[in-house]
């Protein structure tokens, strides 16, 4: 009786979700997503908007930007047991801080005092430095994991999807 | 370590994926840290945006140094969850011709969440009979206020506020003329009747005295007196004023083209008057 290597053995401790299982559960997070990154946004325009206070950035951007973070996103999570998970979450990293860039990194914001003839200017570009930690984190992850699956792939499977 | 069934892989994580779960765990944290502070600093803005500051109201006198004070009072609140770092105002004041009057500046002060503060304004106004705050002893007008205030808020956030507002003046001496009579000849000597009337718009009372002097075109004193009103001119905000009183004129003294000076002496200042050419 041959006797399996440790490698082997290790091998039958995962199991990697179907495809489908894995489609289910990425427009699972798909939707999370864009109630994240695009619906609170939107809510937080208008709750700002309704209080006079107008911010640089449209609902349109926040939509495009938020569904392509949320789709790259997706792609990675179904992609995950794959090589391409490093390059795509690296990707997704990317386009979000694009879109940070694109929302206005060194921005600005200019409000009218109701009631007076005053006008408040706040400066947002220390929020963008730690929101900009997300993605660059991510960025790192995603990099590292890229390096890890070209140098052993698989490697980090039975760790990913542990019985 | 991973397990399959009663078999056991004792294998650790490898260093890389470590690596990169750290910087996903790191990622994620900071993302709820974000998205906590984000929504919690939105709310408290917008409360602050509506809690718009206010002015109190303002008061205006002579001081020491010959000087005029503007005292006033803004009231700030801080409704939000965060407090406002190194608040400092700094405010100008420009007289109706747009000429600046003063400026000043208030230290930098922390204001605490749910904190309310009145923060007092008070410039002191140089006067003099040629600088540009002379024409609030005499005319009535609006002045032009402008303020600047700097913070940070929540942390993060630098902020500058500006509000420019428009106050009336009511000068102490609104008004303010002096007007010689017809010369008499009183024992030998020369005497004039010397009238000055003014209003007083101002909104306190002023005790003090006007000393009148009646020089040549040549600026040599040739007489004077003291005008009292009671116990201070303008004792009644905005009562008018009309006094005469007879100066003996100085032998040989010349007053065609010469002026009427009149200062202003109360305790606290003695502060001169625009001088009054004599026709």
């Amino acid at each position: 009786m041959n006797v399996p290597s440790s490698r082997a053995i290790e091998a039958a401790t995962y199991r990697v979700p179907s495809l489908g299982i894995r489609i289910l559960a990425g427009a699972a997070r798909f939707v999370a997503l864009l109630i994240v990154l695009v619906g609170l946004p939107v809510v937080v325009l208008a709750y700002l908007a309704d209080r006079g206070v107008t911010l640089p950035v449209t609902a349109p951007t926040l939509l495009l930007g938020g569904v392509l973070v949320s789709g790259l996103s997706t792609a990675g999570s179904i992609l995950r047991p794959t090589r391409a998970y490093g390059p795509v979450s690296v990707a997704t990293s990317a386009a979000a801080i694009g879109y940070l860039f694109a929302i206005g990194f060194q921005g600005t914001l200019r409000v009218a005092v109701p009631g007076t003839t005053g006008s408040l200017v706040v400066g947002y570009a220390g929020l963008f430095d730690l929101v900009l930690l997300v993605p660059v984190l991510a960025l790192g992850a995603g990099l590292v994991t890229a390096i890890e699956d070209l140098r052993a792939p698989g490697e980090r499977l039975p760790f990913e999807y542990p019985p | 370590m991973a397990s399959f069934g009663s078999i056991r892989v004792d294998r650790p994580p490898p260093r890389l994926y470590r690596t990169a779960r750290l910087f996903r765990r790191l990622s994620t944290v900071v993302l709820v840290v974000a998205l906590v502070f984000v929504a919690s600093v939105v709310y408290s803005g917008a409360e602050l945006a509506r809690s718009s500051p206010q002015t109190g109201g303002y008061t205006a006198g002579f001081a020491a140094n010959d000087t005029v004070s503007v005292s006033g009072s803004l009231v700030l609140s801080n409704p939000g969850f965060y407090p406002m770092n190194g608040l400092s105002f700094e405010f100008h004041v420009l007289n109706a011709s747009g000429g600046p009057l003063g400026d000043a500046r208030s230290a930098p002060f922390d204001l605490a969440p749910g904190a309310t503060t009145a923060l007092p304004l008070e410039l002191y106004l140089p006067i003099s009979a040629s600088g540009p705050a002379a024409s609030l002893l005499v005319r009535d007008q609006t002045l032009h206020v402008e303020l600047w205030g700097n913070a940070t808020y929540a942390y993060l956030f630098p902020i500058s506020v500006h509000f420019e507002q428009n106050r009336s003046w009511g000068a102490p001496f609104s008004g303010f003329s002096a007007t010689l009579g017809a010369p008499a000849s009183v024992n030998g000597s020369v005497a004039v009747p010397v009238t000055i009337d003014f209003s007083n718009h101002a909104p306190d009372p002023e005790p003090g005295a006007l000393d009148v002097l009646v020089l040549s075109s040549t600026g040599a004193s040739c007489g004077g007196a003291t005008f009292s009103f009671g116990s201070a001119p303008g004792v009644t905000p905005d009562a008018s004023y009309s006094q005469t009183q007879t100066v003996a004129i100085a032998a040989g003294c010349s007053l065609q083209g010469g002026t009427i000076v009149a200062t202003y002496v109360g305790p606290l200042a003695s502060i001169p008057l625009p001088p009054e050419a004599i026709p």
